[in-house]
Parts: structure tokens; C-alpha cells; sequence
């Protein structure tokens, strides 16, 4: 009976929505009492759909096969892990998870919103509520994961080998906390144009929550680039396919919002231009979730889809976005535009921020849809690859990454260039400097490598010349330059920490694209290879059962150049239900850099072992936790919420005012 | 397996009918109650503020501003903010008061006791009737360690098998008996068990053609590449007696063509494809079967098969030569060199190949291929 009442709670839930929906968006001038109501009921909404998504937790962990959802995508031996993180494996089940953080957003801010004035908060509730209403009523109609078997069959149809891994139960919940985080600045952004009112306070309520989801994706993409390095076995760790582009599209938006959130909070300015941030990065996300859904597209993550689904959802899509687009359109005229500045100072140079990242979403959509489009109009398939992306990609961010140190030196309303410049020759020549070193010592030929080196370290010690000069490290004794740098406000540590993160995953990137070796051979157990100055064995070739697959394991002893070894072992499986097979490499950190081993189809009577060297590569990821920990630490900084603006900087000549 | 069915589900299936007639009503009852603590949940939010409402409608901002301003009060206390910056923090906050004066719009009338019963007899009614349509109410739970028919289904084919055996031993007269427990055997692998079984079936209810060919497919299976003389005979028996079985012609077919007598193979070829629809899965097999039959046992298909390919190649080279081409039509290429057993240019192309896919991450398929006919990687990779 639990399936039967999940089933029920999550249409109670829906039910709800769309009264809560019709009710704050036509009635929001009734003041506090319906505030009180839509409060109410966001925490229900969440505290059913939380119920329906256990019931769904529990028919799979019990193997209840007359659910359809667990009959197709689960299997009475899979460990209980997989088991669980199987629920969202899968169109369906993942449309309850993506309600499920829904609601939960939604939940959270009628529980912190108690100050938000009432007008306020009926329309951003009811807002939410109104995407709950969709998504539900989407999910029952036409993708319900409540569906009943008569005649349960005996065994489950198993979950993509591929998907049974951690990285399951870690990168969707992740992922969709990003996306939907952005939901809520899309209500806000909403709120704002049907009310008329924006300002600073509107700006202040909205950062947190971009800063929330943002936090949550850039982790999520992380997290899914990781997982894709280490699951698919070619070691690739972006391959600029559509639904990794759908998934940074939000990011790079999001971090524009954020950047423009911040000159909006401190000056009042930018407020349009915020609001259509917002209501562009929440369309991107729905984008990211849905454009996989619609059947249009195909890749590791697109789920099974049938064209009528794949309809509603994209009507789904043009409804919300373009009725969004709409109510800008009609309405952004009337809301009040903030202050002035000159182009150079710190607000010119986020807007600088947002001008290329703008573009960059641009680009990567352009390249994401183009084929798309060309297709079903001409009926021409083209790819646009790997070649596309870096290139235009790269030409956008290289200037962005050349201006960035500048920004966080540059103080608001009008500022020096060239005293910021001077603030930052220290740091250029150190990058300069280590950048000629490390080509010197790598030999590196005519390539776009040292430029990337050169950007990464300019962009990461950059990003510490403000915390430096601040703490005036080297200037006064240690001990003092240690107390300035714990007292130091946490806005310049996270702004320092921020693009700090950045800089370490431009230099992985860079390292990992210009120095990474790889060899391919066939080996046979008791021979051995030798790549980049390890030395690889084969010791020995070995048939194991798991729990629902039996696999090929090759055991590997790699000996470092250093001495050093380590054993590994590379597998090949296939499952035993669905008779796929999958590729566990071999992965082995040394410092920072990985060697990625994987064994290879079998031969006759050998076995085909491709190994890389993946110098640096870490910090890919390493950056992307320092970027999301910055994140965490401007959360907890208490002004973000008051708007104590920072008090005005004696350092900074009084004239420029 | 049909017989594995039988028994113990219909034993089980009273308790069942209970559950399911009590089963609705109970879900009902729990869902109009869930339905209802929701109602009144919401329902008393909207009272609640009532009975507290200790400031006037109007002063619904100042309100707003002035808990900001605790809050700001609180954090200084507790030492969050320094005193410069709470100062900034109140003269910001006297800003926006100032703004929000001048955006202080007619105060629209409160939300009425009816509007919300309204709502919530909206939702109450949405719910309830949506799961009528959606829901299965009347559907038990069946998970996997409680489901009775499992411990059925599970039963052991060897275990079924001998219960079986047990009762043909009492009564050998049984062809049911003998006639289910003979798939069952070539299943299993039990071939002269099942050519036995076939036998008695035969003996029992007398030789059709298609019974005669499922005791000549046991025997053949149970001999190998041998053969069968017996089961030549039945087959011969079987194409004898009906003159549209299929089965039979089929493997006498197979059977004439392994042992060379091609004329005679002929004639059964061309009457079971006579017979074809077009859909059957044996279509190109009994196809090739009578091209080659036609030909005294010489397969012409190969050969036409390695002028095709030589032509494809030359094609082909000479395009991913002058104006590349993806990494399938290289691996294309460089497969067909080796079916040709053109090694050199095999090696050749595999070579350009490399040159023009540095990465291995492109080469997979291409790899495997090449490294499993001997060719060595020397390409730009490293």
C-alpha cells in the first residue's frame, strides 16, 4: 500500500501546487494572511513529495517489481546502494528527485522568509509553487513513476551498468540542487517584474540563493566530470557533449548573476540586467534538464523518451521561458534604474565579467543547438565538436582570465588602472617568470601551452594580490600580517579563494592538454610497458564474479620513476541482466597527477592495455572544490544578508570621488 | 517451462481475494484522512494570523523594517558586525524605508475565510479525484521476499524433472507425461534422455513429421558432428509423410549437404523456400544452402565478396588519402587490407590512420582491430 499512497501524496502535493500557484499569483496584494497560507503549504508540498519519493526508495529497496519503475530499472541482487540511487537512474524517478529539490527550495524559503515583505513572498511562493504544478502535473501525466504491473515479472530489467556506480548517488542529487537552486532567483526575478519593486534588498534576498546554486552545480559538474573520467574509461574529462553543455550553461550564467547581484546589492545598479540574468540562467537549467528528455537529443544521458513526452516537455519550456521573456518584455521598463559609474572601476569590470561570460553561454549554445536546429529543418547532420568549443570557448575566456586579477583591486564608482596595474607587477612577473622556467625545463615547442600557463598562474596568484597586500605580508612582522589575514573581511577571502579555484583548474586543464602521454599495446601476463617513466606490469589475468556481473581483472604492478609502485587492478565487466559491459579503470594519484590504466577489449591470446599519463591533472577538480568552498565561506559572511556595504577604503585617494 | 507453473499459486490465491476487497477501502480512508490534516493545516494558517494580529494591516511594512532592524541590533550585540559597519547597515536600511514610502501602494483587501475554504475544497476535490483516475488503490504491494509465486517459479527444473520421472516410472503410459519432460531434457542437455522420451511419445500416441523430426533433432544433437543414420531415416520419413513440413526439409537438408549429396539437397532448398513468407530467420541460411548446393558444394559468395572489397578499398583509400575522413572509415579501410590479408597495407593505413587521430581516445575499435592482426602502433601517439 506504501507505493499507492506515495503515489497519492505526490498528487496531493500537486494538487496543492496548483492551488497555491492560482492563488499567489492573482490574489498577492491580499497581504499577510495569504503569505501565512502559501508558507503552509510549501512545506507540505515538500513534506508529500518527500513522502511519495520514499515510497518510491522503498518499493525498490524491497525489490517490489509490481512498481513498473523498479520492474524496469532495478534487480533483486544489486548492492543496496545502487538499489536506492537506482530510483533517480532513470527519466521517471528522477523527475521526483527534481521536484523533490523543488519543493524543497521552496520549503526553505517560506521557512527563512519570514521578513520578506508579504507581496513579496505570495509572489515568489507562488511562482515556485506554479513550477512545482507544472513539473508534477507533468510527471503524473505523462511520465508517472507510479505505474502498477498486474503481473510483476520475477527479476528486474537491472539499471545501465554504467549508472551503477557512486557517482549516481552523488552527481544527480548535486546537479539538480544547482538547477533547481536557480529556481528560486527565477522567482524572485518574476516577483520583482509583476510588483514593480527592485532594490538592493530584492538583490540581497536573491545573492544567498545564486550563491546556494551555484555552490551545488559547480560541485555537481565536478562531480560528473570525475565520475565521467573514471566510469567511461577513455580517461576524457569534458567532452563538450550536449548535456555537459546543458549542465554549464546554468554554471556560466550563474556566475555571471552572481557577479552582477553583487554591483546591483552595493550600487544599486545593473537592476535589469540582474533580473534577466535570473530568469536566463533558470531557463538554461530547465534547458540542462529537459533538452535530454525531449528525445532530441542523444548521449550517455538521455533517457528513454517517446515523442509525445518529448512535445509537452518542449511546450512545456516555451510556456514558462517565453512567458517569462514576456513579462520582462512588458514590464522591465517600469522598474527604476540604479546609479551611475564610470567605465573603469570595479562595477565596469563586472559588467566586463558579464559581457564575456554572456558570450560564452552564446557560444556554447550556439554550438549545442546549431546541429539540433540545421537537422530538423535541412534534415544535415553536422557534428560540432571538441574543435568548435575549445576554440571559440578559448578565444573568449583567455581575455577574460587576462582582465580578471584586475577586478577585485579595482574600487567602485571610479577607479585607477593603472595604480591597480602597478598593485599587480609583483604577481606578473612571478607568472611570467615560473611559466618561461616550466617551458625551459619541459622543452615545449611552438603551442598555445605556455599562454595557458601563463594565464593560469597570472589568474591564481592574481587572485591573491589583494589578501597579500592586505595583510601586508612581508611589509610588517609575521605574526602581525597573520593577525590581519584571520581578520580579513570574508568577502575578499571568497572573491581571493573564488578565482583562485579558477586559476588551479585553467592550470590542470592546460597541463593535462599539452603534457598528457598515452600508450596503447597488447600485453600478455608476466610482460611489461613503459610510459613517461613508469613502468607497467602485467602480473596476472584473473575471471571474478561480482554480485550481478562477472569481469575480466588485470592485475598491474606500475612502478614510479621514483621507486615507488602500487598495485592495480583494471577491470572489464559485463552484467549479467542486461548483458552490458563496462570498463573500470585503473587509476593511481601521484601528487596531483594520475596514471589511467585500462584494460582493454580481449584478443585471442592477448590483451589490449591502454595507459595515460594525466599530468596535473587534479587540479581540475581541486579548483572547482576551492571555487565551491569560496562559495560556502561568502554564505556564512553575516553583511552578505544586512547589507552592511564595506566601509570606504582609506587606501583609496578620496580625489577619484 | 508450463509445468512449472502448476499447484501451489492456486492454493494461495483465497487470502488474496480478501486482501483486495478490504484493501481500497482502508487506502481510501487513509488518503480522505491525509487529505484532510493537509486541508486543515493550511486552513489554520490562515486563522492563525488572525487570533496573533497585534499590528495593524498598515503598518505591515514598518513591521518588515523593523525586524531588519533587530536583526542588525541583535548581530551587533553579538558582535557579527562591528559599530561602523552597523551604521552603515541602519543608514541603508533608512533608505530603503524612505524608497518603499514613495512605492506604498492602496492596501487591496484581505484574503476572506470563503476564498480559502474555496481553495481548499479545490484541492481536496483535485486530489482525490485525480488519484481515482490515476491510482490503483485496489493493487497489494508485492515485494520480492513475500511473493508466493517466486518460491513457485523457482522451482528447480531438475526437481520438477524427477518428480516427473516418478510418476512415469508408476505409469510409463503416460504421454503427457513423457511429452513435457522431453523439451525438458534437450534443455538440459540430456539428449539420449530426450531422443528416449521422443521414442515413447512416438510409440505411445503414434510417428507424426513432427515428432519424427524432434527425436532426429535429439539424435543429431546428442551425436555431434557425426551424424545420425536413424535420424537420416526419420527425416527422410517425415519430408515423406508431410508434404509441407518444414522442419524436417530444413534439417535433411543440412543433413545432405554435410554428408555432399548436393542434388538431393537442392530440391528440399527450393520447395521450403517456395513455402516462405519472407520474415523467416532461416530465409538466408536455406538461401545461401541452395546457391551453394546449385554449385556442387563451391561457395561462389567469397569470391564475389573479395572483388567487392578490393573495389571498395581502392575507393576508399584514395578518398581518406586526398580529403581524410572520419576514424570509422579508416577503421573500415584498414579491416578490409586485412581481410584481404594485405598486411603492408594495412600497416599503411594504420599508420595515416594514427597520423590523422593522434588521440587513442578516438582509435578504440580501430585499435583493437590492429593490434589483433599483428599490426604494430608506431603513429605519432606517443
Amino acid at each position: 500500500m506504501s507505493i499507492e499512497l506515495g503515489h497519492f501524496s505526490l498528487i496531493l502535493a500537486f494538487a496543492i501546487a496548483a492551488v497555491s500557484a492560482l492563488g499567489g499569483l492573482v490574489l498577492w496584494q491580499r497581504g499577510d494572511r495569504l503569505a501565512m497560507v502559501l508558507r503552509q503549504a510549501s512545506v507540505l508540498q515538500f513534506v508529500l513529495v518527500a513522502v511519495a519519493f520514499l515510497a518510491l526508495v522503498q518499493a525498490f529497496v524491497v525489490s517490489d517489481f509490481s512498481l513498473a519503475l523498479a520492474a524496469n530499472n532495478s534487480h533483486s541482487l544489486k548492492p543496496l546502494i545502487f538499489k536506492i540511487s537506482g530510483v533517480w537512474g532513470n527519466h521517471e524517478g528522477s523527475m521526483v528527485l527534481w521536484i523533490l529539490i523543488l519543493v524543497l527550495f521552496g520549503a526553505l524559503v517560506a521557512a527563512f522568509g519570514r521578513r520578506l515583505p508579504s507581496d513579496l513572498s505570495n509572489l515568489v511562493l507562488g511562482t515556485q509553487s506554479l513550477l512545482t504544478a507544472a513539473f508534477a502535473g507533468f510527471t503524473l501525466f505523462t511520465s508517472n513513476p507510479f505505474e502498477r504491473l498486474t503481473q510483476p515479472p520475477l527479476e528486474g530489467a537491472d539499471l545501465n551498468p554504467v549508472l551503477q556506480d557512486i557517482g549516481l548517488a552523488i552527481h544527480p542529487p548535486l546537479l539538480y540542487a544547482g538547477y533547481v537552486g536557480f529556481s528560486i532567483c527565477f522567482s524572485f526575478a518574476i516577483a520583482a517584474l509583476v510588483s514593480g519593486r527592485i532594490d538592493q534588498a530584492w538583490a540581497r534576498w536573491v545573492r544567498p540563493w545564486t550563491m546556494l546554486s551555484w555552490i551545488f552545480l559547480t560541485l555537481g559538474i565536478a562531480m560528473g566530470s570525475y565520475w565521467a573520467y573514471y566510469e567511461l574509461g577513455w580517461g576524457g574529462w569534458w567532452f563538450w557533449d550536449p548535456v555537459e553543455n546543458a549542465s554549464f550553461m546554468p554554471w556560466l550564467a550563474g556566475t555571471a548573476l552572481l557577479h552582477s547581484a553583487l554591483v546591483m546589492e552595493k550600487r544599486n545598479a545593473l537592476k535589469i540586467w540582474t533580473v534577466f540574468l535570473s530568469i536566463i540562467t533558470f531557463s538554461l537549467s530547465l534547458l540542462g534538464t529537459f533538452l535530454v528528455r525531449s528525445g532530441i537529443l542523444t548521449s550517455v544521458h538521455t533517457f528513454a523518451s517517446d515523442p509525445t513526452r518529448g512535445l509537452v516537455i518542449l511546450s512545456m519550456l516555451a510556456i514558462l521561458i517565453g512567458g517569462a521573456f514576456l513579462l520582462f518584455a512588458l514590464r522591465s521598463s517600469s522598474l527604476r534604474q540604479g546609479g551611475l559609474f564610470a567605465p573603469i572601476s570595479r562595477e565596469g569590470a563586472l559588467i566586463l565579467n558579464n559581457l564575456f561570460l554572456a558570450t560564452a553561454v552564446g557560444a556554447v549554445l550556439v554550438g549545442t543547438l546549431y546541429p539540433l536546429v540545421l537537422d530538423a529543418l535541412t534534415g544535415t547532420t553536422i557534428s560540432v565538436g571538441a574543435p568548435f568549443f575549445n576554440l571559440t570557448f578559448g578565444a573568449l575566456m583567455a581575455p577574460l582570465l587576462l582582465v580578471l586579477p584586475f577586478g577585485p583591486l579595482l574600487p567602485w564608482k571610479r577607479a585607477d588602472l593603472v595604480a591597480a596595474g602597478q598593485r599587480l607587477i609583483g604577481m606578473a612577473a612571478l607568472a611570467i617568470f615560473l611559466t618561461i622556467l616550466i617551458s625551459a625545463l619541459g622543452g615545449v615547442s611552438i603551442s598555445l601551452a605556455p599562454l595557458g600557463l601563463l594565464l593560469g598562474f597570472w589568474v591564481t596568484f592574481g587572485a591573491l594580490a589583494e589578501v597579500i597586500e592586505r595583510a601586508r605580508i612581508g611589509r610588517i612582522p609575521a605574526r602581525e600580517s597573520l593577525r590581519r589575514l584571520i581578520g580579513l573581511p570574508r568577502s575578499i577571502w571568497s572573491t581571493a579563494l573564488g578565482h583562485l579555484g579558477l586559476g588551479l583548474t585553467v592550470l590542470g586543464v592546460v597541463s593535462v592538454s599539452a603534457w598528457e602521454t598515452e600508450i596503447v599495446t597488447t600485453l600478455n601476463p608476466g610482460e611489461s610497458t613503459e610510459l613517461s617513466g613508469y613502468i607497467i606490469a602485467f602480473d596476472s589475468f584473473d575471471q571474478v564474479a561480482g554480485p550481478n556481473y562477472v569481469a575480466d581483472t588485470g592485475r598491474f604492478t606500475v612502478t614510479a620513476p621514483g621507486g615507488r609502485t602500487a598495485q592495480l587492478d583494471a577491470e572489464r565487466r559485463t552484467y549479467v541482466a542486461s548483458g552490458m559491459p563496462t570498463t573500470e579503470a585503473a587509476i593511481q594519484s601521484y601528487g596531483l597527477s594520475q596514471l589511467y590504466l585500462q584494460l582493454g577489449e580481449p584478443l585471442d591470446d592477448t590483451h589490449v592495455i591502454r595507459v595515460w599519463h594525466k599530468p596535473y591533472i587534479l587540479l581540475i577538480w581541486l579548483g572547482a572544490l576551492v571555487m565551491a568552498g569560496a562559495g560556502v565561506l561568502s554564505l556564512t559572511d553575516r553583511r552578505l544578508r544586512v547589507g552592511a556595504p564595506q566601509p570606504s577604503r582609506k587606501a583609496v585617494p578620496k580625489a577619484a570621488e | 517451462m508450463a509445468f512449472c507453473r502448476i499447484g501451489p499459486i492456486e492454493s494461495h490465491a483465497l487470502p488474496r481475494v480478501a486482501i483486495k476487497r478490504l484493501g481500497p477501502m482502508i487506502f481510501w480512508l487513509i488518503a480522505i484522512a491525509v487529505t484532510a490534516v493537509a486541508c486543515a493545516a493550511l486552513f489554520y494558517a490562515a486563522a492563525g494570523r488572525e487570533v496573533n494580529a497585534a499590528i495593524p494591516k498598515s503598518g505591515e511594512t514598518n513591521n518588515h523594517f523593523k525586524l531588519l532592524l533587530a536583526g542588525i541590533d541583535a548581530d551587533v550585540a553579538s558582535g557579527k558586525l562591528g559599530p561602523d559597519q552597523a551604521l552603515a547597515a541602519r543608514a541603508e536600511l533608512a533608505r530603503e524605508v524612505l524608497r518603499s514610502k514613495g512605492d506604498q501602494r492602496a492596501e487591496a483587501k484581505p484574503l476572506s475565510q470563503g476564498t480559502v475554504l474555496v481553495g481548499l475544497a479545490a484541492v481536496a476535490a483535485l486530489s482525490l479525484g485525480l488519484y481515482a483516475v490515476l491510482g490503483h488503490p485496489d493493487m497489494p504491494a508485492q515485494p520480492l521476499a513475500e511473493r508466493t509465486d517466486v518460491a513457485a517459479q523457482n522451482l528447480d527444473l531438475d526437481a520438477a524433472i524427477a518428480q516427473i520421472e516418478t510418476r512415469l516410472a508408476a505409469d510409463p503410459g503416460d504421454v503427457r507425461g513423457w511429452t513435457v519432460v522431453a523439451p525438458a531434457y534437450v534443455q538440459l542437455g540430456r539428449f539420449d534422455d530426450a531422443a528416449e522420451a521422443y521414442r515413447r511419445v512416438i510409440a505411445l500416441s503414434g510417428p507424426t513429421a513432427e515428432l519424427q523430426t524432434d527425436l532426429a533433432e535429439a539424435l543429431l544433437l546428442g551425436a555431434g558432428e557425426t551424424g545420425s543414420d536413424e535420424a537420416l531415416q526419420l527425416l527422410q520419413s517425415a519430408v515423406a509423410s508431410d508434404p509441407a513440413h518444414v522442419r524436417s526439409r530444413l534439417y535433411l537438408a543440412a543433413e545432405y549437404m554435410r554428408l555432399g549429396r548436393y542434388a538431393e539437397a537442392v530440391p528440399l532448398w527450393s520447395a521450403v523456400l517456395d513455402t516462405a513468407n519472407g520474415d523467416e530467420a532461416w530465409l538466408p541460411a536455406a538461401r545461401q544452402g541452395l546457391a551453394v548446393a546449385q554449385n556442387d558444394g563451391v561457395d561462389t559468395t567469397t569470391e564475389d565478396q573479395q572483388q567487392m572489397i578490393s573495389g571498395m578499398v581502392t575507393g576508399l583509400s584514395d578518398r581518406l588519402a586526398t580529403e581524410g575522413g572520419t576514424v570509422e572509415e579508416w577503421t573500415q579501410l584498414v579491416r578490409a587490407y586485412i581481410v584481404l590479408d594485405d598486411l603492408d597495407n594495412a600497416q599503411a593505413a594504420y599508420d595515416d590512420a594514427v597520423a590523422a587521430y593522434p588521440a587513442a581516445f578516438d582509435r578504440g575499435e580501430l585499435d583493437t582491430l590492429a593490434l589483433g592482426a599483428g599490426l604494430v602502433l608506431n603513429g605519432g601517439s606517443q
